[in-house]
């Protein structure tokens, strides 16, 4: 059965309809062509799906999209809209923290909710945040690297 | 294109009467189990009944016996994040803090993940460490379980069609202290074993371990043996040898069932150190 749900996709309201256990994962890359989120393992392990809602990271492909209409959404398509985010994609860039790129979304998201919680954030708070999204290329020394570059050192 | 009715219910009553109506209706809490299951084509279910947005089964409050209550719509992220989950109640909050990764903590929920009964689960141990009572309700009447009595087999437990669990109430606690240990592979994984340890401290020890058979292993002779104290070597191998008799391990890809046979009287032994070093500090 089709549902009509209004979705609130990095700040814009759209409207679509889903069947009942289509997930955002879905409703994001195959009806509003937003493909940044990536379908890696679809049982929630690998992160390379995360996305925001209501600020915290969360596994689209375990996401009903119809329960999400409440809550507003931000997908890698919209980190560039402030700063952190920015910051982020560009010590990505600089450290060499991309390899292949497919898990380089959902560690930016992950890494972009650690950082606006805790600016300071240090080695073991890193790992910890980021311990739930693979990296198959191995390349996390240098992933951990950007964050921790785009971090404030603690007192400053 | 799968065809599935979700239906969202905007309370209790109304989820439990959908539930009663839709025989072949499953309710969806947080989604991390349920959602997955349905991914590996393992289920395709025609009605789902989504328990998102039912305040009622939200949050965690204290209760006029002086215990916790827990809503089973509360995610582990706050349950890991307790404070008044501490002292004897602390392996609750530890085994939360434990579950497979932030963002996974940010959906899964604690009803949902107790009722689907995985033997590697981490809150299943610890709340039978803590003497948690599972609340149950069906739409005509609730009905209170032990953690001990809830928890029945492989993804198995005392739940009937139509039934939910609403809240996780944790007992009135003294002071105390609690650990939860677990072994893993890699971080995030299920547990190979995991051991959940709640002591009071009037000396009153409960063990339970995960990982270890098909529910929670547990043992009166060990609880005893426990309470003669933390301290006593002789007492805590004799709790893990009384634990190890009635543990049912089973051989899979994240150990045989002997390797686990072989850890339980050691994890059991470093959460008792541990305990009891956390009760040295705090005496």
């Amino acid at each position: 059965m089709s549902i009509a749900c209004r979705l609130n996709v990095n700040g814009a309201i759209q409207s679509v309809e889903v069947d009942g256990a289509e997930t955002l994962l879905t409703t994001l890359r195959e009806r509003l062509a937003l493909l940044g989120a990536k379908r890696g393992c679809d049982q929630g392990v690998c992160g390379a799906c995360t996305v925001l809602m209501d600020g915290m990271p969360v596994r689209a492909c375990l996401s009903l999209a119809a329960n999400c209409a409440d809550s507003p959404l931000t997908t890698i398509e919209a980190l560039n809209r402030d700063a952190l985010g920015r910051d982020l994609q560009h010590a990505f860039v600089e450290l060499g923290a991309v390899q292949c790129g497919f898990c380089t979304s959902g560690m930016l998201l992950t890494a972009y909710a650690l950082l606006r919680d805790n600016p300071s954030a240090e080695l073991d708070d890193v790992r910890e945040a980021l311990s739930g999204n693979l990296c198959r290329c191995s390349g996390y020394r240098k992933i951990i690297d950007a964050v921790l570059h785009v971090a404030r050192p603690r007192g400053s | 294109m799968s065809d599935t009715v979700l239906h969202r219910p905007a309370t209790l009553h109304a989820a439990l009467e959908l539930l009663a109506d839709n025989p072949d209706a499953h309710a969806i809490a947080g989604g991390v189990s349920l959602v997955a299951i349905i991914n590996a084509q393992l289920l395709a279910p025609t009605a789902l009944v989504s328990l998102r947005g039912i305040g009622e089964l939200e949050g965690i409050r204290a209760t006029p016996d002086g215990g916790i209550a827990i809503g089973a719509m509360t995610r582990h992220r706050a349950v890991a994040a307790e404070a008044r989950l501490r002292g004897p109640l602390g392996c609750v909050s530890e085994a939360a803090r434990s579950i497979a990764s932030p963002p996974v903590r940010n959906m899964g929920t604690i009803g949902g993940s107790i009722s689907l009964g995985d033997p590697g689960a981490d809150l299943p141990p610890a709340l039978v460490a803590v003497d948690a009572t599972i609340e149950i309700a069906n739409a005509r009447r609730t009905r209170r379980l032990s953690a001990r009595e809830f928890f029945v087999d492989w993804y198995t437990t005392a739940l009937e069609p139509g039934e939910l669990v609403t809240a996780v109430r944790l007992p009135a606690s003294e002071s105390g202290t609690a650990c939860y240990e677990k072994l893993v592979r890699v971080a995030g994984d299920i547990c190979i074993a995991s051991v959940a340890l709640s002591v009071s401290s009037s000396g009153t020890a409960r063990a339970a371990l995960g990982g270890c058979g098909p529910a929670p292993v547990f043992s009166d002779e060990a609880d005893a043996l426990l309470s003669r104290g933390l301290g006593d070597a002789a007492s805590v191998q004799a709790a893990g040898a009384a634990l190890g008799r009635v543990a049912k391990p089973m051989d899979d890809v994240r150990g045989s069932a002997d390797y686990r046979r072989m850890l339980i009287p050691r994890m059991l032994a470093r959460a008792a150190a541990r305990a009891f070093a956390q009760l040295e500090r705090a005496a």
